[in-house]
């Protein structure tokens, strides 16, 4: 068989991924016979929903990394721009979105990565974000969209570039996921 | 962010108090239903280790309600307790329950006015409506079956969490619109706009009288709370939402803890 791709031309085949037949899983059902659960992919349809609006009418200065949703619909990168005449003027950003099945009663996990992180004082220098609708302020009704509005208005509104001032001890303790970090939002100001 | 020192070695006391909160959160889903079948009120006895002054209450709130129902204490218990109620209601009261019916679907639209994104709110608002359909007094195999309909409805937490996020819209919706009144309620220098969207919008954020004034202005639905506590006197004290309206729904609080009650 191995013969058969000796030839430079021909290209190995892209692997199959196979996935185990799920056991067929006994649908819940009310009294009166029609399925109780709405299904089990209601937050991967949000998501869509949420994916495609975002391709269509992207808030100034955001854009999707439509190759990453592609491979993952949990995991979403989100490019967004300093806006003109803030402190950020030219910089570029990337913002990573990780999503679990609870989504949208569980807020998205949001972090800066790459080799920009912006100094602020609400971003630690691992990428982490102290923005309370991340996690205590999070509702079913805010979207990936509002937040990206969130943080661009966060970034756009600061007057002095600098870490918060617990950075160095927040980055060698703190947990890998920013929602296992108990935040005290206490100064909206910057 | 906090870490502290155990046995020579730094651990993150906020994994600590978060993987406690987790444990207290997953204590209460075992053993409490989103919402219960319907109880004696005397099961509330026990609660009190046989309290002079509880025990009196019990017994005279007793013989004004028949049952009650219990609610998952998951600060979603108002928001739960009135819509499974109020429907409950509706169930054998077909004009209320069309007059309803047309309300909640123009709602959708007002709150679309008012600055609330479409995009999220359809998703809401259409499950909203599904079950609201889903116990229609029309709907084959009457009142019976549109009961159990309901509670099974009400205890799936798809169907349920749904049904509350979209309650809570319509209460953010109506402080945003009569937002003078509403502003001397909150105590502090917070806005309506943080309050909304910090105590009203999020899930498992506790409800104060200002979200039921707020939830029965904008439905129309009168609210009667009997509040059980240590006050003065051998009665449990009622309060009408809004003031003077007739109640359709009626409620039990102790602190921090709404559930249903169904009267005499």
């Amino acid at each position: 068989m191995l013969k058969l791709f000796k030839k430079s031309k021909d290209k190995i085949p892209k692997s199959e991924i196979i996935n185990e037949p799920k056991e067929p899983q006994k649908p819940a059902v009310s009294k009166c016979g029609k399925p109780l659960l709405l299904d089990n992919s209601r937050w991967e349809r949000r998501l869509h929903k949420e994916l495609m609006s975002l391709i269509k009418e992207p808030p100034p200065g955001v854009t999707v990394d439509t190759e990453s949703v592609q491979q993952n619909l949990s995991e979403w990168k989100i490019n967004i721009k300093g806006f003109e005449g803030t402190l950020y003027e030219g910089e570029d950003f990337q913002l990573l979105f990780k999503f679990n099945n609870k989504y949208p009663f569980d807020s998205p996990e949001v972090t800066f990565i790459g080799s920009n992180i912006p100094v602020h004082p609400h971003v630690y220098s691992n990428g982490h974000i102290c923005l309370s609708i991340l996690t205590e302020d999070w509702s079913p009704a805010l979207s990936v969209q509002s937040v990206c509005l969130s943080i661009a208005s966060m970034l756009s509104s600061c007057r002095e570039k600098k870490r918060p001032p617990d950075n160095t001890l927040y980055v060698k303790t703190c947990n890998k996921n920013p929602k296992k970090t108990k935040w005290w939002y206490h100064d909206d100001s910057v | 962010m906090e870490s502290v020192e155990q046995d020579g070695e730094q651990v993150n006391r906020d994994d600590l108090i978060l993987q406690q909160q987790r444990e207290i959160e997953r204590e209460i889903s075992d053993s409490t239903p989103l919402v219960s079948d319907q109880l004696p009120l005397t099961c509330l006895t026990a609660e009190y280790n046989g309290d002079a002054v509880f025990t009196a209450k019990i017994q005279a709130l007793a013989s004004k309600y028949k049952y009650m129902r219990r609610t998952r204490p998951d600060g979603n218990c108002f928001f739960r307790a009135f819509a499974y109620s109020y429907l409950e209601w509706l169930i054998s009261n077909k004009a209320a329950y069309d007059k309803f019916r047309q309300i909640a679907e123009t709602s959708k639209d007002k709150l679309i006015q008012l600055g609330f994104p479409s995009f999220t709110l359809e998703d809401f608002h259409g499950t909203f409506m599904d079950v609201i359909n889903r116990v229609n007094p029309e709907n084959p195999g009457g009142v019976e079956k549109n009961q159990s309909e309901l509670h099974t409805i009400f205890n799936e937490q798809g169907y349920s969490d749904y049904v509350i996020v979209y309650l809570r819209l319509i209460t953010s919706g109506k402080l945003q619109e009569d937002a003078e009144f509403y502003q001397h309620f909150i105590e502090g220098d917070m806005s309506i706009e943080e309050f909304r969207h910090q105590e009203v919008e999020p899930m498992f954020k506790e409800s104060d009288h200002i979200h039921i004034i707020a939830l029965s202005a904008a439905l129309g639905v009168g609210v009667r709370v009997e509040y059980l506590d240590r006050a003065e006197g051998g009665t449990v004290k009622a309060h009408d939402f809004p003031e003077g309206a007739q109640p359709m729904v009626f409620l039990i609080y102790r602190p921090g803890h709404y559930d249903i009650l169904y009267p005499n």
